[in-house]
């Protein structure tokens, strides 16, 4: 597979703290995919993700960008990214459509402007001023914002911080369809949600290093605990039992329940992305 | 049109958009009514002093609150990320703020000279007028991305000010003697308004007035090269 960023051993350190808030990360990002970049706060995503996007330089280790050094690629980088970020980056005193259309003139490419609006919901605020817009509307002109280059790659930090489920969920929807046109996607989240709708592959990172890299269905398989529990019909109550999954077929205890009572509903024993969060990097995500 | 042509008008739908111009629009008409009540006889003498307040101080005001509310925006941040490039970025910003000088100094001589028949070099006092608020803005940049916050701010130029005024204050009530006026002219404020009495005809030493002109192209281009462009990034790009 074609990759688009080769990350290696990749250190970053704030001049002005001495804090390491990447130490010698390595990952690889696939064309055409999501990839997920998850972790408690103050972990490195949000560090990560500026240096991708070059606006930290002077960093240690090295970063490939369709196969060449980050650091040769002049100012038309910008032509290929769409950059959301983790908080509101408008003209508060300009309109939603004002903001837009400055933005997109200083790129080649152009998504049309008002199509955009229409489908995060913005359309009919487009005339309003920023300054009047809620938290989760200048997070969904940010998105917009994100898309008007038509970039190749899109960053995306924090994308869904402060959205309702239903504008939460239109923005989901557009992810995929940007990733199904054929465009690769870097997201940093301390979502789960997000991770496990969205991403194709996550890397955890926890005090700026990666803990582990894995797609999450293989993460829940790893840590998911091998078990099924059945919940079933006894004298008009429903009672539910625990079964080890090895050697299920033979199970006796099982097999007499199953074939005695009415059963109502199994389940196997996957654990919650949240879960994994927490084993993984050792803190309790905020959902 | 350029990225710089667009940049520029950005920039001016800004001035518009935030009232900066409309402000500093009627803070020239306050000097004009201030002019107008000390009258005819007087007007010769403050004209150049209201000139250069606007020009030197304000700018400097002007420059560093701007980048603070602009950095609170987050609209830096996402500038940086267009292919726009750091110089040109910083140049729609400086041009504009020298615009809003030139503005008041084009409006306050206007007034001064149709009124009470002030004489003015014009070309000499538009092209002045460039320069200091040029260096201006490179002093009000150099500020605003060490200040922690706006009265962080607002002190170091209240100090800025005190400190390169005072010398001139003395000056003008002939405590020193004039040779010191050539160690004056590394005070931009002094060199400032001596450039600006130029233009009104005072008499100024020529020698004086190409140090002063000299001065202040050069410790802004300094500024820009050594410490604007490289740290502009950095506190753009903060959260
Ligand atoms: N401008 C800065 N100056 C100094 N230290 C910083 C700066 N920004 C971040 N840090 C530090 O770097 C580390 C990583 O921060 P970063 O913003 O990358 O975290 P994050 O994973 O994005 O967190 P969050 O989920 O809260 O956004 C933290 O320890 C943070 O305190
Ligand atoms: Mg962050």
């Amino acid at each position: 597979m074609e990759k688009v960023f080769e990350v290696k051993n990749l250190q970053f350190t704030y001049r002005k703290n001495q804090i390491k808030a990447v130490n010698g990360i390595s990952f690889d990002v696939y064309k055409g995919e999501v990839f997920g970049l998850l972790g408690p706060s103050g972990a490195g995503k949000s560090t990560t993700q500026k240096i991708l996007t070059k606006l930290f330089k002077d960093y240690q280790g090295e970063i490939l960008y369709l196969g060449k050094d980050l650091k040769t690629y002049n100012n038309d980088y910008y032509e290929d990214l769409g950059v959301g970020f983790e908080l509101p980056v408008h003209f508060s005193k300009l309109t939603g459509l004002e903001n837009m259309k400055f933005f997109s003139q200083l790129y080649k490419n152009h998504r049309d402007i008002e199509t955009l609006l229409k489908a995060v919901g913005l359309y009919e605020d487009r005339n309003r001023m920023v300054s009047d817009y809620s938290k989760g509307m200048k997070m969904r002109l940010n998105f917009v914002r994100a898309m008007l280059n038509d970039p190749k790659i899109l960053f995306l930090d924090e994308v869904t911080n402060g959205l309702d489920p239903k504008n939460a969920r239109i923005i989901k929807d557009l992810i995929r369809q940007f990733k199904e046109a054929g465009g690769t996607v870097f997201l940093s989240t301390h979502l789960m949600n997000d991770v496990e709708e969205l991403c194709d592959r996550v890397a955890f990172i926890r005090g700026g290093e990666i803990v582990e890299i894995a797609t999450p269905r293989e993460l829940k398989i790893r840590f998911g605990k091998r078990e099924l529990k059945v919940e079933y019909f006894n004298n008009g109550t429903t009672s539910e039992a625990l079964f080890e999954l090895d050697g299920i077929g033979e199970n006796k205890a099982f097999l007499e329940l199953i074939n005695t009572y009415e059963v109502e509903t199994m389940h196997s024993g996957e654990t919650s992305l949240d879960d994994i969060f927490i084993k993984v990097t050792g803190e309790v995500g905020n959902v | 049109m350029s990225n710089f042509g667009l940049l520029m008008k950005g920039e001016m739908l800004r001035l518009i958009k935030y009232k900066i111009i409309q402000i500093s629009f009627v803070v020239t008409i306050l000097w004009l009514l201030i002019i107008f009540m000390i009258g005819s006889d007087q007007a010769a003498t403050f004209v150049p002093i209201f000139i250069f307040t606007d020009a030197a101080l304000m700018t400097v005001l002007l420059v560093g609150a701007s980048l603070f509310y602009e950095k609170q925006e987050n609209t830096l941040k996402t500038l940086m990320i267009t292919p726009s490039g750091l110089h040109a970025i910083i140049a729609s910003k400086v041009i504009s703020a020298i615009y809003l000088a030139l503005q008041s100094t084009v409006i306050i001589a206007l007034f001064a000279n149709l009124l009470f028949a002030v004489e003015i070099r014009f070309i000499a006092l538009i092209a002045f007028v460039i320069v200091i608020a040029f260096a201006h803005t490179a002093i009000g940049y150099t500020f605003s991305l060490f200040a922690k916050d706006f009265n962080e701010l607002i002190a170091q130029v209240g100090a800025y000010m005190i400190v390169f005024a005072i010398p001139t204050l003395f000056y003008a009530l002939g405590v020193f003697s004039e040779v010191f006026e050539t160690v004056l002219m590394f005070s931009p404020t002094h060199a400032a308004l001596l450039m600006i009495n130029y233009t009104f005809f005072s008499s100024t030493r020529l020698v004086l007035l190409l140090i002063g002109l000299a001065y202040l192209i050069v410790v802004p281009v300094l500024l820009f090269i050594y410490i604007i462009i490289p740290k502009y990034p950095e506190t753009a790009v903060k959260d």
